[in-house]
């Protein structure tokens, strides 16, 4: 089963030493192990941009759809056997120590639903 | 560049529809994915938020509580990874996938050189 892992941290967490290397390897690691999907750090929050379509008219507005404490800075999408195991990777993120890690299931889809 | 589009969305509309309804849904989302056809590095549909967990470590210790980070009028429910040349086209593509008829589409653009 795959989980989405959104880590949302505040925007200075980029700062803080040593990080960076520990994400490169956390990454590694994950990845190491085969459990690793896709993965992304994002670009600041403030450079968020939110689309909607009403009758046809496309507006736009700046910044994320939610204004939160913490912002969304990046995710991990992982392959795992349990929601346990998914929780143990989600807290290995350097981030979960100082910000908060959501995890999502991801719904796999069945041929028949989509036809 | 690659940009996440993260799909924010009524969940409980969702749960009112009837089978033939998400299976019309499902239709609509498998056009976009077809005619973004070279243009899409990723994507899925997230389990409702119900299902969500929030997993953060103090001192040490794990501590796992149910839902959601931050409680919404809408919720995640799925993403794209767009893979495309500017913004512009970003918002051309996701003004194009069916959350944003009634949803939002929220775009933050990965960081390139560190993307895997």
């Amino acid at each position: 089963m795959q989980y989405m892992l959104l880590i949302y941290d505040d925007a200075n967490a980029g700062e803080r030493e040593g990080l960076m290397q520990e994400y490169f390897a956390y990454t590694d690691e994950l990845e190491a192990s085969g459990k690793l999907v896709s993965s992304a750090p994002l670009h600041a929050s403030a450079t968020a941009q939110s689309v909607r379509v009403r009758e046809g008219e496309i507006s736009l507005s700046d910044g994320p759809y939610a204004e939160t404490k913490e912002q969304l800075g990046g995710y991990y999408v992982i392959d795992v056997d349990t929601p346990e195991e998914a929780a143990q990777w989600a807290a290995k993120i350097p981030s979960a120590r100082f910000g908060t890690v959501e995890v999502r299931a991801i719904l796999q889809i069945p041929a028949e639903a989509r036809a | 560049m690659k940009v996440l589009a993260l799909i924010w969305s009524d969940e409980s509309n969702w749960d009112r529809l009837s089978e033939d309804e998400r299976k019309e849904w499902y239709g609509k989302y498998r056009s976009f994915s077809q005619a973004a056809d070279g243009k899409l590095a990723g994507g899925d549909e997230l389990a409702p938020t119900q299902a969500a967990t929030t997993v953060r470590v103090r001192d040490g210790e794990t501590v796992v509580t149910d839902g959601p980070f931050a409680e919404t009028r809408e919720q995640l429910g799925g993403y794209f990874v767009l893979d495309v040349e500017s913004l512009d086209e970003a918002t051309e593509l996701a003004a194009k996938i069916p959350g944003a008829w009634h949803g939002s589409v929220e775009l933050r653009a990965a960081a390139e050189e560190e993307a895997s």
